[in-house]
């Protein structure tokens, strides 16, 4: 049972958010790319550079922070309304007297399947984007594709990969558990399922950044 | 403090009902005595055994005979009426898939629900969810059965359907039922036992004869609260003992074009 409803929500987060995780990585590839080469006017610095710069900056910030913000909106006010309609609607209470424990057949799942799921949209964001990157590159006429992906291969640090990893572990947990907590402790009827889904959101969006900035000073 | 020095023994294989205004505490009670609460001081006990000081494992047991169907039937919006009513199985019993779906089907098909097992909650009616509600209540074939205003939301015709049933299955599977309601038409049909709650406190106890002639003034004005219900109350002291029982217009007490208090079989 607790397998099966932790298989549905790793459907849930992971498949229900692929569609914006993958319109948002490729169009902030591209658009860093754009930038980059546009404020790099002098020549003495060779094209490549725009890949290494889309590279680290996406894998660094982009994919991490970025993605995990629109998913606190996304996942985040899912769970916190999911969990507040359940509660305000008695079915936790149903569950309860049935003798399931609701925290461990509701509440984990979400947190482990977030866990699980969120490094997976953070590192298929970091290609996405790379790629976009590289399409803008091609298409706007800034850089060749074969400069674009001998400026990748330059300088590359897997610590950057493994940094954006532990950043999308912090924040998967930080959204599930802050949106799980604010409506699995709802109380009133429509009006506070809202609020509580509103306050979710921006208490994720502000301990994500809080700890973005926490985690750069500590690791980087 | 919502509830305060209520001690009440709900009889066994009867309909128990708890009655009150709204706020008086009857919900609160009845949360506690499910184990959705727990109360500051005092004891729910089940066959002797208090709830609150049981264990996990005696309270699962316990547990295991409590079916309850919830004011606002609490169904599992993700699940179809099969899963729904399902859930305790898989819940309580290791039986295989086909045995539970039959039981399923048996409990649907009692609650005249026959078909309508591939349907989602928000595709039900009111009167059609209560009814899964007590489907999935009465799976486990429970020795105890909770009902928090079951008639909360229904036309009258649905809530006298659903007051049946709920009788019906009390006296078929000899449940220890408790009613948590204000309906008056409940009161009268099903009320074994009743128990009058009046801000948090036990005010009367009695059954559905004894509430007409009770002199509490409270509970008076509570059921007496419609002229309609006042008019019952006359015509039946009037059967009864045979005496004029007040100095109201006797005419106006015996109108033939009045409805009945219980609307007759369909």
């Amino acid at each position: 049972m607790y397998w099966k409803e932790f298989m549905h929500q790793c459907s849930e987060i992971g498949i229900g958010s692929l569609g914006i995780v993958v319109i948002i990585s490729i169009f902030m590839g591209a658009v860093s790319a754009l930038q980059t080469a546009y404020q790099l006017t002098t020549p003495i610095i060779p094209k490549e550079t725009i890949a290494q710069i889309v590279r680290d900056t996406v894998i660094l910030e982009f994919s991490p922070t970025l993605v995990c913000i629109v998913l606190a909106g996304v996942v985040g006010s899912k769970i916190a309304s999911e969990l507040g309609n359940m509660r305000v609607s008695e079915q936790i209470d149903a569950l309860e007297i049935m003798g399931v424990n609701t925290k461990t057949y509701l509440v984990l799942p979400k947190i482990l399947a977030s866990l699980v799921v969120i490094p997976m949209l953070v590192i298929i964001s970091a290609v996405l984007g790379v790629w976009g990157g590289r399409l803008a590159g091609q298409f706007a006429g800034i850089l060749s594709t074969t400069q674009y992906d001998r400026g990748l291969l330059e300088n590359f640090m897997p610590y950057n990969v493994t940094f954006a990893l532990i950043k999308a572990y912090t924040f998967a947990f930080l959204i599930s558990s802050v949106s799980s907590y604010s409506g699995y402790y709802v109380e009133g009827g429509a009006l506070e399922i809202g609020r509580a889904s509103t306050k979710s959101v921006v208490a994720s969006c502000i301990l994500i950044l809080f700890s973005d900035y926490l985690l750069a000073a500590l690791l980087l | 403090m919502v509830i305060n020095d209520v001690t009440a023994k709900m009889e066994p294989g009867k309909c128990n009902l708890i009655i009150g205004a709204s706020g008086s505490g009857k919900t609160v009670l009845m949360k506690c005595m499910v184990g959705l609460l727990a109360p500051d001081s005092g004891a729910i006990m089940y066959d002797g055994v208090d709830f609150i000081k049981m264990n996990g494992e005696e309270k699962k047991e316990v547990r295991k005979q409590i079916g309850m169907l919830f004011q606002g039937s609490a169904l599992f919006d993700s699940l179809n009426v099969e899963k729904n009513v399902m859930f305790p199985l898989n819940m309580f019993t290791e039986d295989s898939h086909k045995k539970k779906l039959d039981r399923v089907n048996e409990v649907l098909e009692r609650v005249q629900l026959k078909g309508a097992n591939k349907k989602f909650p928000a595709e039900l009616s009111g009167g059609m969810k209560k009814r899964v509600g007590i489907a999935r209540a009465i799976v486990l074939n429970p020795k105890y059965l909770f009902c928090d205003e079951p008639n909360s939301g229904l036309d009258p015709q649905t809530s006298i359907v659903i007051d049946k049933l709920i009788q019906e299955l009390t006296r078929e599977y000899k449940t220890t039922t408790i009613v948590n309601t204000h309906d008056m038409n409940s009161v009268m049909e099903i009320g074994d036992h009743i128990i009058y709650m009046y801000q948090g406190l036990k005010e009367w106890e009695g059954n559905n004869k004894e509430i007409i002639f009770s002199k509490n003034q409270r509970l008076n004005d509570f059921i007496f609260a419609s002229e309609f219900l006042r008019d019952a109350k006359d015509m039946r002291m009037l059967e009864e003992t045979g005496k004029i029982p007040n100095e109201r217009d006797m005419e106006e007490i015996t109108d033939k074009s009045a409805p009945p208090l219980i609307p007759p079989e369909e």
